[in-house]
Formats: structure tokens, sequence, C-alpha cells
């Protein structure tokens, strides 16, 4: 049966309203210009490097020289120090990634299976600390992470403990082990959450039908509940894998600067003062995307809007929680437990940093209130402040438009295409934030040059243009959600009572699904405010922190805080950069727990990145 | 008043055939149920009337005027949901009055309107609550004033009584019809009820796998069943298989087994291979005038209520269900003679495939 030409024109006609037409129009225009467009420039500058070069040592070292570990004596005690091996810049980002996906994968699930499977006393306390690193300080957490288990002059707080309670031993991470320790500690609770999210929307009666039938324990467990949360599994490693490749916070705090992510960033370091090798961070960049997309490719279909809707919207019935046993209940407080504390450690160690005088030993010293003051005395960071609310709240009606008109269009429109504009609407979340950075300095910067486009000019533009497309997807999947979750019956209802669509979206699609378009546009405003890799690179243009003018967001100025040395304002930078952490970390809780307590029904699926 | 008329209209959804070549003719003011089991297209359809759906081939006319390319808000035909789809964020009144909105209506004359279509529809009162404050029939009520306020040219309702309680459900096809009547608009009530079809509409179209078996008055669908579905679909019924005997005219004498039954003649001569479709009210236990006799075991009594549903094995040619009065209730186990009115007894060609199908969905 061939549809004729008037049938596929009348088809169209009847399906692309004007309306329409506008809602579709405006991501094809957005991504296309202001997300594909970049990544394409950065092609483009890849032709300019000698690929030659990419399989020398510097990029790939399979004959790495110096000791992955030795044992050191600080005070008497003696520290086993655990450092890694330099492989090169590339194959440095892979194991490191390869590694923090792995440790992150296995601890997320184990933590998601003993709080989302069994009931036992203090569930929720495991709960709490799996949670904990959610809360996005960034660079903060990293280096409060190398104060709790890091490798100096002093020992660190752990194995200060550990010879207190009279343990002469300690351990310590440094360099690549230290990113790689780091970094599991801050993303495990990633696969953690689409664990629990897709225990969630698990049916019960699957499980209740394998118990019926006799399975029970490590057989229930590998033959029915592991196989259908795997979706789970692989979104979150899948999400853990990119955060890891396009983390820098790790590798500066971690001195550990031959890494895909640094090597790129470096470049914009480099780039006000003319020296910059933009060839170096295209080739780079193109390597990131390969090593992100090859993978996306296989579990694609679960980073998709649908796979997303699915999840928010939950089980018929769920999950009964099992009472777990003795000797389970012995492993999860011996194992489970110490695990889950020394991740969430780091969180607190930040808000305890926000009070202290100084951190420089194994522990802080004294109480203040004086890095809470700092923020406004210093010009510097109260200028970082005013600029991430200025940025963030020219972003929003950019982000509420394009998430509105993406997920109206994807739920609603049936043409051949909507796929490809579902995986278009997901890929910000996948690309690399350094990749995107690259993609937008070299395009604003040549098609645009001395204009106000041009980050080089003023990166304002640029960065609230970036936010924009990076953390819109946010939105467009909680828009979405409500919008498949209302009976297209109710438009067609108003439709067939003589309403065009413009009118229908009004009266009734809009006042149905605020609810989740608010919630998406406060989740979208947090990652916004904590975005690092667009701030700390294109962000940097506008001067640096000790300019009261400067155009940097409030990542940049936690990153040069952390970076400075000595004393500034009487105060330690590194503790003003954490009480700056911490009002991010309560604006991250405030909205996640409005959102999960009362905006949408299962909140818990939307922290996923 | 409209008339409509569908014209081979042929709808696939990927590989599955929706409707395969679908043609009827609705007059004006008439209620026109279309019937079939889940599955059919009939809902499919009805989407393509009301413009929800586009055919892949064949068309759809209002009065004459091709309607197949225009939108739903430019034809005119108000649709009623299986779910109602009342607006959960307007109240009871700005659901009614949504639709006189758009046309700008002035909001006095809105006023004077939703009132007499809610005393129409008995719902005084509720104006003020919100469709979760209302019973399942409030808000079918309400859902039927909100297209019966517009003044349709087509209503079409999409099973509006599926997700009511069977009293709640009596009552309100009642309702439906005195109100279409009473209206005098054209509609199309969609249903897989055939109680409810036959009971409601002026004529029926029974559906079957994308395409009519059969258009015509309740009581010609009923009585007398043009394709094997009909026959088997509508009413209950036992099916036998034998083979024709003798022809004369308008009635065969079709032999199962050691049995003679006297059947209508559905398209089958002398020597053909016939299913034996037998109602289950053919069957009583009383001999008659011209009433064929059989003879079985009774398998099955239930209790129903108002009859008793009694199976009876005929000699290992199959089971015969019939209804008997529940004083005439048969023991399991008994042997038993029924008296088959031929009239309510129909032969047709016996087709394999199309009878384990129709066992299947039935």
């Amino acid at each position: 049966m061939r549809a004729t030409l008037r049938g596929v024109l009348a088809r169209l006609r009847i399906q692309l309203e004007p309306s329409i037409l506008v809602l579709l129009a405006i991501p094809l225009f957005y991504y296309t210009l202001f997300f594909l467009a970049p990544l394409g420039s950065i092609l483009i500058y890849g032709f300019g490097f000698d690929w030659n070069l990419i399989l020398t040592p510097h990029y790939f070292n399979l004959a790495p020289i110096g000791a992955p570990y030795f044992v050191s004596t600080i005070h008497g005690v003696h520290i086993l120090v655990l450092r890694g091996v330099d492989l090169g810049v590339v194959l440095n980002s892979l194991v490191i990634a390869a590694a923090v996906t792995l440790a992150s994968t296995v601890l997320g699930v184990a933590v998601a299976l003993l709080t989302g499977l069994y009931d036992f006393p203090g569930r929720r306390i495991f709960a709490v600390l799996a949670f904990l690193p959610l809360l996005i300080a960034p660079f903060v957490n990293m280096y409060v992470i190398r104060r709790l288990y890091g490798y100096g002059f002093e020992l660190n707080t752990f194995s200060w403990l550990l010879s207190r309670l009279g343990i002469p031993f300690g351990i310590a991470f440094d360099k690549q082990a230290g990113v790689i320790f780091a970094q599991t500690l801050a993303f495990y609770p990633i696969v953690y959450v689409n664990v629990v999210a897709a225990l969630g929307a698990l049916d019960a009666t699957l499980v209740e039908q394998a118990l019926n039938l006799g399975s029970r324990g490590f057989k229930l467990l590998r033959t029915i509940i592991l196989p259908l949360i795997m979706p789970g599994i692989l979104a979150g490693a899948m999400l853990v894998y990119i955060l890891s490749l396009e983390d820098v916070a790790a590798p500066i705090i971690f001195n550990f600067k031959n890494v895909m992510a640094y090597q790129i960033y470096y470049f914009f370091q480099s780039v006000a003062a003319g020296v910059g090798k933009p060839y170096e961070a295209a080739a780079l960049s193109i390597i990131l995307l390969l090593a992100v997309v090859a993978p996306l490719v296989v579990v694609r279909k679960y980073l998709s809007l649908r796979y997303y809707a699915r999840l928010a919207r939950g089980a018929p019935r769920p999950l009964q929680r099992i009472r777990l046993g003795r000797r389970g209940l012995l492993a999860a407080y011996l194992l489970v437990l110490p695990i889950a504390v020394a991740a969430a450690a780091p969180q607190i160690g930040v808000v305890v940093l926000a009070f202290a005088h100084r951190w420089t030993g194994p522990l802080p010293n004294g109480v203040t209130l004086n890095n809470y003051v700092q923020l406004f005395a210093m010009p510097g960071a109260f200028r970082g402040i005013i600029n991430s609310v200025e940025y963030t709240l020219a972003s929003l009606p950019l982000i509420l438009i394009i998430g509105f008109a993406t997920a109206y269009v994807i739920a609603r429109l049936h043409l051949p295409g909507m796929t490809a504009l579902d995986a278009l609407a997901t890929l910000p979340l996948a690309i690399p934030g350094l990749v995107v950075a690259f993609g937008y300095f070299v395009f604003l910067h040549n098609l645009f040059r001395a204009t106000l486009l041009d980050p080089l000019v003023y990166p304002g533009v640029a960065l609230v243009i970036a936010y924009a497309a990076r953390k819109s997807p946010f939105t467009v999947r909680s828009v979405y959600t409500g919008v498949i979750s209302t009976p297209p019956e109710l438009e067609e209802a108003a439709k067939c009572l003589g309403s065009k669509r413009s009118r229908v979206i009004r009266t009734i699609v809009i006042p149905l699904v605020w609810k989740s378009m608010l919630a998406g546009l406060l989740l979208s405003a947090i990652y916004v405010l904590s975005e690092v890799s667009v701030s700390i690179t294109i962000g940097a243009l506008g001067g640096d922190i000790t300019s009261p003018n400067h155009a940097g967001p409030i990542t940049f100025v936690i990153l040069r805080l952390i970076q400075a040395g000595g004393v500034v304002g009487g105060t330690q930078p590194q503790a003003v950069a954490a009480a700056m952490a911490t009002i991010l970390m309560a604006l991250e809780a405030i909205v996640l727990a409005t959102i999960s307590k009362g905006l949408l029904r299962r909140g818990q699926a939307l922290v996923s990145f | 008043m409209v008339e409509i008329r569908v014209e081979g209209v042929k709808k696939r959804f990927g590989k599955t055939v929706a409707l395969a070549g679908v043609s009827l003719h609705v007059k004006p003011g008439e209620l026109f149920a279309i019937l079939g089991p889940s599955g059919c297209g009939k809902t499919t359809l009805l989407r393509i009337i009301a413009g929800f759906e586009y055919p892949d081939e064949g068309r759809v006319y209002f009065d004459g005027r091709d309607v197949t390319d225009m939108r739903p808000d430019e034809r005119g035909a108000v649709m009623v949901f299986q779910n109602w789809a009342l607006w959960p964020h307007m109240t009871v009144y700005d659901n009614i009055a949504y639709g006189l909105r758009i046309r700008k209506v002035p909001e006095d004359e809105i006023r004077k309107r939703v009132k007499r279509v809610l005393q129409l529809l008995g719902i005084e009162g509720l104006e003020h609550r919100y469709p979760h404050q209302l019973s399942g029939g409030q808000q079918q009520r309400v859902a039927l004033a909100r297209a019966l306020v517009v003044e349709p040219k087509v209503l079409l309702l999409d099973e509006p009584l599926s997700n009511l309680d069977a009293k709640l459900r009596l009552r309100l096809r009642g309702e439906i019809r005195k109100l279409q009547r009473r209206l005098g608009i054209t509609a199309i009530y969609v249903t897989h009820d055939q109680e409810e079809a036959l009971a409601v509409a002026d004529r029926v179209a029974v559906m079957h796998a994308g395409r009519i078996e059969q258009i015509g008055t309740p009581e010609e669908v009923y009585k007398y069943p043009r394709t094997l579905f009909t026959a088997v679909f509508l009413g209950k019924t036992s099916v036998l298989r034998g083979k024709v005997l003798r022809s004369d005219g308008d009635y065969v004498l079709v032999s199962v087994g050691s049995h003679r039954i006297k059947a209508m003649n559905c398209g089958v001569k002398e020597g053909d291979v016939a299913a034996v479709i037998i109602k289950a009210e053919a069957a009583s236990l009383e001999p008659h005038d011209g009433a064929t006799p059989i003879e079985g075991d009774v398998t099955v009594s239930m209790y129903i209520g108002s009859y008793v549903e009694t199976r009876i094995a005929v000699n290992g040619q199959g089971e015969i269900i019939v209804n008997l009065p529940p004083a005439m209730r048969l023991q399991p186990g008994r042997r038993a003679t029924l008296y088959l009115d031929p009239n309510l007894v129909y032969a047709f060609p016996y087709e394999a495939e199309e009878i384990r199908e129709l066992a299947e969905e039935a």
C-alpha cells in the first residue's frame, strides 16, 4: 500500500499546524546552530593536527616508567602510596574511565541492591550516604578527598585516624590512582540512583512469580533481578564513564595532567596568551568524542527520552523489601557501610572546611564564619556569584522554550525523524563538556570574531548559549515525561471541539504539565549553576578573579580559589571556595527535595547526571 | 443533519492491517453502531472519521463534501472518548463551556446553554466540581454534555459506556438513545458489546479483522447473518460440522452424525460440508412445529439467574449451548432431547481456519 503524494501532503498539512512548525523549528535551529555546528567545527580543526603523532608515547605509552606504588614513612607511620603509572594522554584517560566505571558500577549496584531490596535497621542511613555525593561541590570535594585520602607532606586524615587507633600503617592515593579513587567516590552514586530507579520501576509480580517458583538468593538475583535492572545499570555506568572522561577536577587536584580533558582545558589556559595549540585540542576532542560515541551506540536506547519516561513513571506495584538476615546485616555493616561512609565523607568535609580557619594537616582548625563573609568581601568572589545568577537567569527562558518545544514535538508529532530528534535532544548529556567548550570556542571565535558572541570579547553570551544547550536535556526529559503521561485524548477532545493546536497547548497542555516544566527548569537551573567544563574554560576568558569585573561564574571562582596559595582576606582560599560550594550544595538539596517530594511522583530517576 | 460516507478506507500500522478496505454510509440523523471484537479496527475507523488518523487509502465525506484532508478542528465532528477525556484542571462548567468559548459565543449565552445541557443530562448542580470529584456516571454525562452543547454536526462515541458498571451502562445507553433521537444528530457509536449495539442503534455494522462483515438493522444482522463471522459472533452460539443432504431454497437439511438438522441456507448446496451455527435460544425442551429434534448428554449446567446455561454433547459431534428456564434445569449426566427452531440455525460453507479463529476469539 504505497502512500500517494496527495496523501503525504495531506498528512503533513494535518500534522504540521503553524504552531507545531514553530515548536519543531526551535530545537532544530538551536541544536543545529549551537550544538552540532560547534562540534562540526572541531572536526575541521582536527585536520590541522599531524595524526602521525598520536601513536607517540606522549599519547599512548605502553612502556611506562616508575612504580605504581611505594611505601613512604610520615611521622613514623608507614603509608602505602598508590600512584599508578603514566600511560600517555589518551591511554590514561581511557584506563581511568574504565577503572572508575567498573569500580563505581560494582559499588553503586551493591548499595542500590542492599537498600532497594532489603529492609534492615539503618537502611535509610545507607540511602542518605549514597545520595550525599550527588550534591555537587565542584573542585572542593576533590580538594577534601585529597585531604582525607591523598598524599602530601602531612598524614592524610584517614591514615592519621588509623595511627590514633594505634595502627602504624596507612594508605594514600596520588596521581593516577588518586584520580581513579576520587572519581569513584564522586560518581558511584550515579549508578546507585539509576539502579534504585530501575528497581522502583520493576513490577513486583515478576519477582514474586520467581519466588513462588522457588527461586531464592543469588539465583533470583542473577536470573531475574539483574537482567531486569540491567538497563539502569548500563545507563548509570555509561554516565559515569562520560563524567570520568570529561572530569578535570580530579586531574588538577591530584596533579595528574596527562589526560585528555586536562589537555583541552590547558588549551584555554594558554589561548588568551596566544600560545594555545588548537589542533592538538581538536584532535583530543575528536578522540574523546569517539571514545564516548562508540559505547553510546550500544546503550543508546537507555539514554533516550523513552527509557527515561518509563523509569520516571514507575511500576504498577513496587517491590516489597525483604528483611535482611543476620549474616546479610553483618556484611552490610562491615563491608558496605565503611565504603559508603568513606564516599560521603568528602561532602561532609566540604561543609566542615567551609566553617574552618584552615585545613592543611590531617584535621581542620578552628571555627569561623569568615569564609562566608569573604564571599561578599572579596570582589572577585562576589562578582562570580552575580555572574552566575545573571547567566542562569538568562539561560532559563532559553531552556524553557527549547525544553518544552522539543519535548512536546517528540511526544506528540508522529513523523519520521522524531527518534533522531530524541537522540539529538539527549546528546548534550553525553558529549564531554570540555569537547563542547572547545567546540563553542572555535565556532564562535571564528564565525563571530570581534562581536559580542566571540568568547574572547565577552564570554557571557557564549556561556549562556552553551548552558542552554548542555542543560536543557533535564527540562526536555521532565516535560516529555509530563506530556506522555497525559492522555492524548485530552488534547484530541479539545481539537474535535474546534480548538487549534496553539490553543490546545495554551489551555490544555501547559496547565497539565506545568509541574513537570517547573521541575525540569529547577533541575536545569542547579546544573547550570554547578556546571564546570564550559565555566572554567570559556568562563576563564573574561579575566581572572583578581579583577572585580571578571566574567567568570561561580565554578570558575571556586577553581581559582582552590588553586590559590597562601592566605586571602585572613583565611584559606580553599575554605572560601568550600563556603561557596556549600551554597551550591544547599540549593541542589532544596531543589532535589522539592522535586522528589512534591513536583513529580518518582523524583529519584531525575538525578541521573 | 449530516450524512456520512466512508469509501474504501484502508489503514496499516507498521505490518498490522487495521482496516482492509471499509465502506459505509450513515444516513442523516441515524444512530449507527460499529460492533466488533477488540482489535477489529472499529476505533481506528472512528478516529479516521474524526480526523485523528489519516487513511492510507480511501476517503471520508460529510454531506458529500470530502473531509479526508481536514483537521479534526475543521470537521465539526465531536467525539466522546472511552475514558471521557475530561480536563482535570477545569471545573465541569469550564469543561462544557470550552467548545462554546472557541466558537466565541458570548458568556451570557454560554451560561444559558451550559445550564440547558446540564438539565438535559440531569447533572445540574455539578458546575463547580472538578472531574475527580464526580462518579463514573456523572463524568460520562459531563463528557456527553461537553460534546452536545456545541450542537455538533456529527457525534462520535467511542465505547462511551465501557468504563461503567453493568447497571449504569444499561440506564445510560437508553438515555443516549433518547437524546440522540431528540436532538436529531447523526451519531456513530463504537462498541464491542453486542447487546449495547443492538439496543441503541438504528443500524449496525459488524466488523471483523479490518473489514465490515454486514450492515443492517439490529434484527437483520442478528436474525439473518450474511457471513459465518456475524452468525457466530452475535448472540451465544454453538458450531457443529455436518454434510448438506438436501437443499430446498431457503432451508437445507444437514446431517450431523446420526442427526438431521434443518437450518437456514446461507450459501451451501447439496454435498457441501457445512458449519451449522445454532443460537442458544434456538433450542427448547418442548416439541413444536417445524422443530428439529436432537439428542445428547448434559455435560454442564450453570445457573446464571434468569436462565440456566446448559451444554449438551451431541454424540461426539461437539457441544450445543442452550439457555433454559431455571424451572427446566437439567442435571449433568442426563440424556436430553432438544428441539431446534430452524429459523435460528444457519448452515454456512465450512471453513476450518475461520472457525478455529472464531473459537479462539470467543
